[in-house]
């Protein structure tokens, strides 16, 4: 018997107000541990699907339903990557990190304890006393996902976090959060402009067409786990690299 | 550029001694012009010239005379200042509280809160008399009414232009009202608030003064610097009056100073207007 989808879309439609509809009849399955990626022209609604899980915006029509939960109680399993690192500018990193456990009520010396151990995963134990505008963007980034991985969420939902930054500083983060996931595994949905960056992370890419966004194709990633570095220079890589690519193209040239 | 920075800092002094120099110049052209048109002798010319324009020894030595009533006047315009300006603050916090509380409220209350701060206080000062006398109280309330506004209209801007992005970081953290405003809010609103501060610091010693003005009250001892002003210029004592504008000044200066220093401390370590950035 196939376990019982983690997060389930059925039906789903949304529109802000009166206005169009930016998503459409969205069917999907997710099963616990699994990296899906939503790519698809701007427009196509990626990151209202984010706002959707998070319970940020209300689902218009049909159903969405994450670990037998509406969205909005399913917050306490979810945590959010924004698009910018998204800090408190008046906190040291530390006191970023530990902000939801505060939120949350954790005692004092939990949260601190959680949060070193949290800065010290991302490699920053060194910037720990240091306040945002002091940090790079890169470094910045890892702030805001230590803080999401404080409250060990059971889904990460990411926002382009890596939109920003220059390739090799993404390469290196992307290559980061797949080692924290074979330590603290989550079920991740990513937004992202870049197939190669889907195509490295995830297990399945979801493809979206834009007005109203609505999927187009699914591409399954077949590469295990843990991955590497080396894996952007294999053939089976680029393969998928190229199917992601093609796909990608045609929603484009349709709308 | 940089060069520059560092070495103007005795301009404010060259400057000085040049306004010193063109002060005894006009003192001393009043002094010819009386004797002339006048037919005085240089005395009484002088004296002439004592009451319209003291020179600046004229001013220190008029201060050191009058030192013990200026500093006992002193006093009382800081205590009253300081009354004022904490009420302002914090009453000025509440009703900025109140406002960014939910836009309703705001656009039903707001216009009431321009309606006080566009009366006139020398208009409300009989009335305040009425409520609370004669005094301390009265002063309080007009350097209240003149400070708190600058503290309501900058922290209401500021904890409602939060960022909206930080504000659904908190909602995904499931934060309660109270932990939004607390954490989040009143932080964000921090630098908003402090710019309110520094205006409201500016005007309360001023308003103290004014206050003294109109609804001071000499009785024991507690005649302030505005008090001072008036009794001074009945007496003819020009060179007291202009001593009194020296010291009301410095009073400002260390007022001012004091919320500047706090506005530093706030803001130091992480606000853009504070840390230098390495582009």
């Amino acid at each position: 018997m196939l376990p019982r989808p983690f997060v389930r879309f059925d039906a789903l439609q949304k529109r802000y107000g009166k206005g169009p509809l930016v998503l459409d009849s969205l069917d999907l399955s997710v099963r616990e541990g699994e990296f899906v990626s939503l790519i698809g022209p701007s427009g196509c609604g990626k990151s209202t699907l984010l706002k959707l899980l998070a319970g940020l915006s209300p689902v218009s029509a049909g159903d969405l339903v994450i670990d037998g939960m509406k969205p909005v109680d399913a917050r306490e399993e979810m945590f959010y990557v924004f698009q910018e690192a998204n800090l408190l500018p008046w906190s040291r990193v530390l006191e970023n990190v530990e902000l939801p456990l505060r939120i949350r009520g954790d005692a004092r010396d939990r949260r601190r304890e959680r949060a070193r151990e949290m800065v010290e995963l991302v490699g920053l134990k060194e910037a720990e006393r240091q306040f945002p505008w002091q940090l790079s963007g890169g470094m910045r980034m890892r702030v805001s996902i230590a803080r999401a991985l404080s409250v060990r969420p059971k889904i990460l939902l990411l926002d382009e976090p890596f939109g920003a930054l220059d390739e090799m500083t993404r390469d290196g983060l992307n290559e980061d959060l797949l080692e924290i996931r074979e330590r603290d595994p989550f079920t991740a949905f990513f937004v992202t402009h870049s197939v190669a960056e889907a195509v490295f992370l995830s297990t399945r890419i979801v493809v979206l067409s834009a007005n109203p966004g609505r999927i187009a194709d699914v591409i399954e990633v077949p590469f295990a786990f843990p991955r590497k570095a080396e894996l952007r220079e294999s053939p089976e890589y680029l393969e998928v690299l190229a199917v992601a690519t093609r796909a990608l193209r045609d929603v484009i040239s349709e709308s | 550029m940089k060069a520059n920075v560092h070495s103007v800092w005795y301009m404010p002094l060259v400057s000085g001694i040049l306004i010193f120099l063109l002060w005894y110049g006009i003192g001393h052209y009043m002094v010819i012009d009386q004797m002339a048109t006048d037919n005085l002798s240089r005395t009484e010319a002088d004296n002439v010239r004592k009451i319209m324009l003291p020179y600046p020894h004229e001013i220190w030595e008029a201060l050191l005379e009058e030192s013990d009533a200026l500093l006992s006047a002193t006093r009382s315009t800081f205590t009253a200042a300081t009354i004022g300006f904490l009420f302002s603050v914090s009453v000025g916090y509440l009703i900025a509280m109140f406002l960014a509380s939910s836009i309703l409220v705001k656009q039903a209350m707001y216009p009431w809160v321009l309606v006080l701060q566009m009366t006139p206080v020398v208009i409300l000062a009989p009335i305040f008399v009425i409520w609370l006398g004669q005094g301390l109280p009265s002063i309080t309330a007009v350097t209240f009414m003149i400070g708190f506004f600058p503290v309501v209209a900058n922290t209401t801007m500021g904890l409602v232009s939060t960022d909206k992005q930080l504000i659904d970081l908190f909602r995904i953290c499931n934060a309660s009202k109270s932990q939004e405003i607390l954490l989040l809010r009143v932080p964000y609103s921090m630098p908003y608030f402090l710019t309110g501060l520094k205006i409201a610091g500016t005007l309360a010693p001023i308003g103290a003064i004014a206050g003294d003005i109109f609804v001071g009250s000499s009785s024991s001892g507690a005649a302030g610097l505005g008090f001072m002003t008036i009794v001074f210029n009945s007496q003819l004592k020009i060179p007291a009056l202009f001593a009194t504008a020296l010291v009301a000044c410095v009073l400002g200066f260390v007022f001012v100073g004091c919320v500047n220093l706090l506005h530093w401390w706030a803001l130091h370590n992480w606000h853009d207007s504070m840390v230098k950035k390495e582009d």
